[in-house]
């Protein structure tokens, strides 16, 4: 067991846990920000991304250990009332279909568009292709990513 | 800090302002025995689903499982609009199995939430909405027809009165609920037929949306199962005291009652159990089924499709025509077995509390689920509650209580409430597979027509429980091969043939069941012909269709239809327009059972790398009455990318007892990347709605090689498309 210490939206928390527990876990178990999602585990599906930095990274490959003394957002913490243009972007495209992959989703796209406010077809392709769909909303993804930049770079 | 300790008590309050209707929405239905006596006394209740309260609050029970087809959205809108009712004010409840649902259908399945509520949920809103017009009535002394129902409120046209529901509900739960009120004509809906946004996106986008995965209960543990590596599986011993000694670790139990037998590893959280499931060994008695590959699987069916099978179509005399015909053709088309692998993996919570067992786990089937508890653990089904949180993708891999039934299992068996959880590996090695699938096409091609075919399919069966009875007359009434036997095309001598081979592999309805290997061979071979016979797929496709509707046993194909679905997709779709240089466009159609019509143009194009893309698809559909368009344009959308991931990328393939496979690494699915412009053209109609869920799926797989081929002319015969 360690005591490891990791701020999320903005609070901090000393958490107990197994080193090598995956910061997923810990955002998921010990703090219950259940909006953050496993999907696959091994970082391929993109379900459990979050931010550090400002950065899009998954939160499954990260121990506690790595973690420790370190900040990072959730999906809970990307707005205060829920009204990132993502977001809300997303609401207007009538993105989801079953919901899951979309905390993921959003979190790729909302560091996307911290870098590159106005992303072209290409520079989403990149972003976004190594996040799984299994639902299959990519195109409507990729309109609300498009309005999404049209009002982040107004 | 924890999180959610009673999840059947969570409630959320969202606006949704840019879909003009800030909707409460709330999860699971709180535990209540009979709603209609437990009521509250003035509440107005004249069905299941619903209830209308003096403080002009309505519930609606949402009586399908959410796992992104829209049901959430769909249903109500069908009750509200009956109903009257200001969408504002509405109040969602997810039904669980049991109580005022006992014997209501939850299970959903089969693309027919919409096509099998719609007059039942219509008619609970019409009969409640005149109910409260006549309350009205008789308290302002008034002829009812003088009345109108509006927005929540009864109004008096010619005084301007008005009442609102919640004003009226005490008398109107008095009278009674008539049979058959008048429902609306389509020209009246306010809901039906507009574009209204999804009910639970302001919950999905913000994290706050709660799934089988994000749920817990007070006291409860985790568990991980080692699932036999191998068919056919028994675990022989286990070095369970080793594993106990693990700090966190609770017990380590066997399981019986899952996809597969297993070892449970119960531990305090959910890490704990993964790492400890690590060291557990197990020695593992297996038979034959251990040795299972899709090598021998596949010589197996080509043996098999050497003899005669069930013969279920047969029509003029194929045989006679094929061995006397100047120019036969033939095609094996194979077809993989395929996982559903919804991004979010099985899993369940189970607890007893004194003569209560209540569960909640992502099914698409609380119903039944309730009825294998009971019948296994002998307990009584008014005693048993399943809950159905929201579902991270269904597909049909969650029609089974598999995961259902183990949780119960060990939440028995450990005493306290447990949750299973099933990792990605887990998720992707077992399930219930689409099966493998081989199609031998032959036809008879004379005087530039085509004189005869047959098509045979070799595969396992699509079995929800135990062995399946095999005879003629079962495939029959199947309808089986789909596709096959159902096909709509006018052939003088046809003949649909179906070989069951057992395999040890546990398959089930995979989005769309039946018809994605028999159409891709079917499509496929068609176009063939037509290149045979130096026609355009397209016109080829519309002669074949120039007659009369088929009664197939009470399933009618609609042949004018279909061809004026072909129409609408080649118009569209530029059909016969130049391509350019390895580039091309195919066509696909299909009627699902008797039902939704589709015809989808894909256009792809190949690169130097001999890498095929999917640039366009164009979908033409008749579907009936489409409740809401947004979700309908969804729904296809969405199939098109699981036709496409199955055409394009993953597989599964066996060996040793095992599938090869175990993550989204090696059975890959379609990517932003690869993501074709979708369109989707509606023709309009007022008919009872059809299913749209599956049909998407179909045409993908043949659209795309038919493309491929026109391309490049190279015909492609096997899943997944490579050159
Ligand atoms: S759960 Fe982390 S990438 Fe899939
Ligand atoms: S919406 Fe279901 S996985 Fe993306």
């Amino acid at each position: 067991m360690k005591t490891v210490s990791i701020t999320v939206n903005g609070w901090k928390h000393n958490v107990e846990a197994p080193g090598d527990t995956p910061l997923l876990w810990i955002i998921r178990d010990h703090l219950g920000l259940t909006g953050t999602k496993y999907g696959c585990g091994v970082g391929i599906c993109g379900a459990c991304t979050i931010h550090e930095k400002g950065e899009a990274v998954r939160s499954c490959q990260i121990s506690a250990l790595e973690a420790d003394g370190s900040e990072f957002t959730t999906i809970e913490g990307l707005s205060k009332n829920g009204d990132h243009p993502c977001q809300k972007a997303w609401i207007e495209e009538d993105v989801s279909q079953c919901g899951f992959c979309q905390p993921g989703m959003i979190m790729t796209a909302a560091a996307l568009l911290e870098t590159n406010k106005k992303p072209d077809d290409n520079a989403i392709d990149d972003a976004m292709s190594a996040s799984v769909c299994r639902c299959g909303t990519y195109f409507r993804m990729r309109k609300a990513i498009k309005r999404a930049s049209e009002v982040m770079s107004k | 800090m924890t999180t959610d300790p009673k999840p059947n008590r969570r409630e959320f309050i969202r606006n949704i302002s840019s879909a003009g209707a800030g909707l409460i929405l709330a999860i699971n239905l709180p535990r209540s025995g009979r709603a209609f006596s437990a009521a509250p006394a003035k509440e107005f209740a004249p069905s299941a689903y619903l209830s209308i309260s003096p403080d002009n609050k309505i519930t609606i029970w949402v009586t399908r499982s959410e796992m992104g087809q829209g049901v959430r959205t769909a249903l109500p809108m069908m009750i509200a609009d009956e109903l009257e009712a200001d969408w504002k004010t509405i109040v969602l409840k997810q039904a669980s199995s049991g109580g005022k649902f006992a014997g209501i259908r939850l299970r959903t399945s089969g693309s027919g939430s919409i096509y099998g509520t719609w007059t039942p949920l219509r008619t609970a809103g019409a009969a409640a909405r005149t109910m409260l017009k006549r309350a009205a009535a008789s308290r302002w002394r008034v002829p009812e027809e003088r009345l109108r129902a509006e927005n929540g409120r009864i109004v008096d046209k010619e005084t301007g009165m008005r009442l609102t529901y919640g004003e009226l509900c005490e008398e109107a739960a008095g009278l009674p609920v008539p049979e058959n009120p008048k429902l609306k004509s389509p020209s009246e809906f306010r809901y039906i037929g507009k574009r209204v946004l999804r009910v639970d996106s302001p919950d999905i986008v913000t994290g706050r949306a709660i799934f089988g995965q994000d749920l817990s209960v007070p006291g409860m543990k985790h568990a991980v199962i080692e699932h036999a590596p191998r068919f056919g599986g028994k675990p022989l011993k286990w070095n369970e005291e080793q594993v106990l000694a693990i700090p966190g670790v609770r017990t380590v139990v066997p399981v019986t009652l899952g996809i597969k037998q297993g070892i449970a590893v119960v531990a305090d959280t959910l890490w704990t159990a993964m790492k400890a499931r690590d060291e557990l060994k197990v020695s593992w008695e297996y038979g034959t089924d251990a040795e299972f590959s899709t090598d021998a699987y596949r010589t197996s069916l080509q043996e098999a499709l050497k003899g005669t099978g069930y013969r279920t179509r047969e029509e003029g005399d194929p045989d006679t025509a094929l061995r006397n015909s100047r120019k036969t053709l033939s095609a094996v088309y194979e077809y993989p077995f395929q996982s559903h692998s919804p991004l979010e993996t099985m899993n369940c919570i189970a607890r007893f509390d004194k003569d209560l067992c209540e569960v909640w786990s992502g099914t698409q089937t609380p119903d039944v689920a309730s009825i294998l508890i009971s019948r296994q653990f002998g307990f009584p089904e008014d005693k048993i509650t399943v809950h159905t949180p929201l579902i991270g993708g269904g597909f049909g891999r969650r029609l089974f209580a598999d995961q259902i039934l183990e949780t119960v299992e060990i939440a028995n068996s450990a005493g306290v409430p447990v949750k299973v959880f099933w990792t990605r590996a887990d998720d992707t090695r077992d399930g219930f597979f689409q099966p493998f699938s081989i199609c031998e096409m032959k036809a008879s091609v004379e005087d530039g027509s085509v004189k005869a075919v047959t098509h045979r399919t070799a595969s396992s069966d699509h079995s929800m429980s135990g062995p399946p009875l095999k005879d003629l007359k079962r495939y029959i009434d199947l309808l089986a091969p789909w596709g096959a036997y159902d096909s709509p095309y006018l052939i003088p001598a046809y003949r649909a043939e179906y070989f069951h081979i057992d395999a040890p592999v546990p398959t089930g309805p995979w989005r769309a069941v039946w018809y994605p290997q028999n159409v891709f061979a079917r499509e496929c071979f068609l176009d063939e012909i037509a290149a045979e016979l130096g026609k355009d797929p397209l016109e080829f496709r519309m002669e074949l269709l120039d007659g009369p509707d088929l009664d197939l046993n009470g399933t009618i194909i609609r042949r004018k239809a279909l061809r004026n679905v072909l129409k609408l997709a080649a118009a569209k779709a530029g059909w016969g327009s130049p391509t350019g240089a390895r580039r091309g466009r195919g066509i696909a159609c299909n009627i699902y059972r008797g039902a939704s019509l589709m015809a989808q143009i894909a256009e792809v194009s190949v690169n130097g790398k001999n890498e095929i893309k999917v640039d366009r698809i164009v979908c033409a559909v008749e579907c009936g009455q489409v409740v809401n368009p947004l979700g309908l344009e969804g729904q296809i959308e969405s199939g098109i990318v699981w036709g496409l991931s199955a055409a394009l990328k993953g597989e599964i393939t066996f060996k040793n007892g095992a599938a090869e496979q175990s993550s989204y690494g090696d059975f890959d699915v379609l990517r932003m990347n690869e993501m074709p412009v979708v369109e989707v053209f509606t023709v309009p109609s007022t008919e009872r709605p059809q299913g749209i869920g599956e049909p998407p799926v179909v045409p993908v797989a043949p659209a795309v090689s038919n493309a491929v081929f026109a391309a490049t002319g190279k015909r492609l015969r096997k899943l997944p498309l490579r050159l």
